[in-house]
């Protein structure tokens, strides 16, 4: 991947979770509707809880993508993020784009996945 | 809200490009410039700091409070109070931008990539605010 498609796609995933983030942030109750009931009922916490720590995790991922600082660990949150979204929403006509979402920050995971982390592992 | 998404988008963007400003200054490094080959001359000129704080670290602060500020408005904290605050950083922001764009015509005679885009930006945040009968 160029630099340049790496950064624009970093910036405009960092952007879509933090506007995320803040719009649970705004309403989290209207956000609820999206969780279907079976897994509502697994929850340790209220819906409206669990949506306000899902909005503080997409500000912590978008903040770490935006600014460039442990990109990697930004990225692989936002990919199992958006597994666990996916799967507690399920595939519906709106949760589809999330596909793009997660195939984004995996990209983005694969680009900056730290080579000397691999390699020790290897070693080992 | 349609104006505020802008407002964030934009100030996201140019959080964005001052971190790469200022990581490529801290690693005396030279940032790629994409049109025009002024960036260095302009981003190393006496101009680039006003009294001991770098252009750049002023520009991400400014961009840091704007989106935060757009994000309390959103979620509907305290707006009364936070809305004239945001016009007046962004009408000050547009104001320095248009002395450092006057710099880089006529004092430093050099224009650079990344000093323009954020002073776009923040026109563009300006015209958005006057445009937007939102905030």
């Amino acid at each position: 991947m160029s630099k340049t498609a790496f950064h624009i796609l970093r910036v405009g995933l960092a952007i879509t979770f933090l506007w995320i983030g803040i719009l649970i942030l705004k309403n989290p109750e209207a956000w609820t509707g999206f969780i279907s009931p079976r897994v509502a009922e697994l929850l340790p916490v209220s819906p409206v809880e669990a949506m306000q720590g899902t909005a503080v995790l997409d500000l912590i991922i978008g903040a770490l993508l935006l600014f460039g600082v442990w990109t990697w660990i930004g990225a692989l949150l936002g990919s199992l993020h958006m597994i666990s979204v996916i799967i507690v929403a399920g595939i519906t006509d709106i949760t589809v784009r999330d596909i793009a979402v997660f195939a984004s920050a995996v990209a983005i995971l694969v680009e900056t996945w730290p080579k000397n982390l691999l390699m020790k592992q290897k070693q080992t | 809200m349609t104006a505020l998404a802008l407002l964030f988008t934009l100030s996201a963007i140019g959080i964005a490009e001052t971190v790469y400003l200022i990581r490529t200054r801290r690693a005396a490094e030279l940032p790629v410039c994409p049109i025009g080959e002024g960036c260095a001359t302009v981003l190393t000129s006496k101009y680039s700091k006003i009294f001991i704080i770098p252009n750049d670290i002023l520009g991400l602060l400014g961009y840091i409070v704007i989106s935060f500020i757009a994000a309390l408005l959103v979620i509907g904290i305290n707006a009364s109070f936070w809305a004239p605050i945001l016009k007046i950083l962004i009408g000050f922001a547009a104001l320095l931008s248009i002395f450092f764009t006057y710099l880089q015509k006529y004092k430093i005679r050099a224009w650079c990539f990344w000093c323009l885009m954020s002073a776009f930006t923040i026109w563009l945040m300006g015209i958005i605010i006057i445009f937007s009968s939102a905030i």
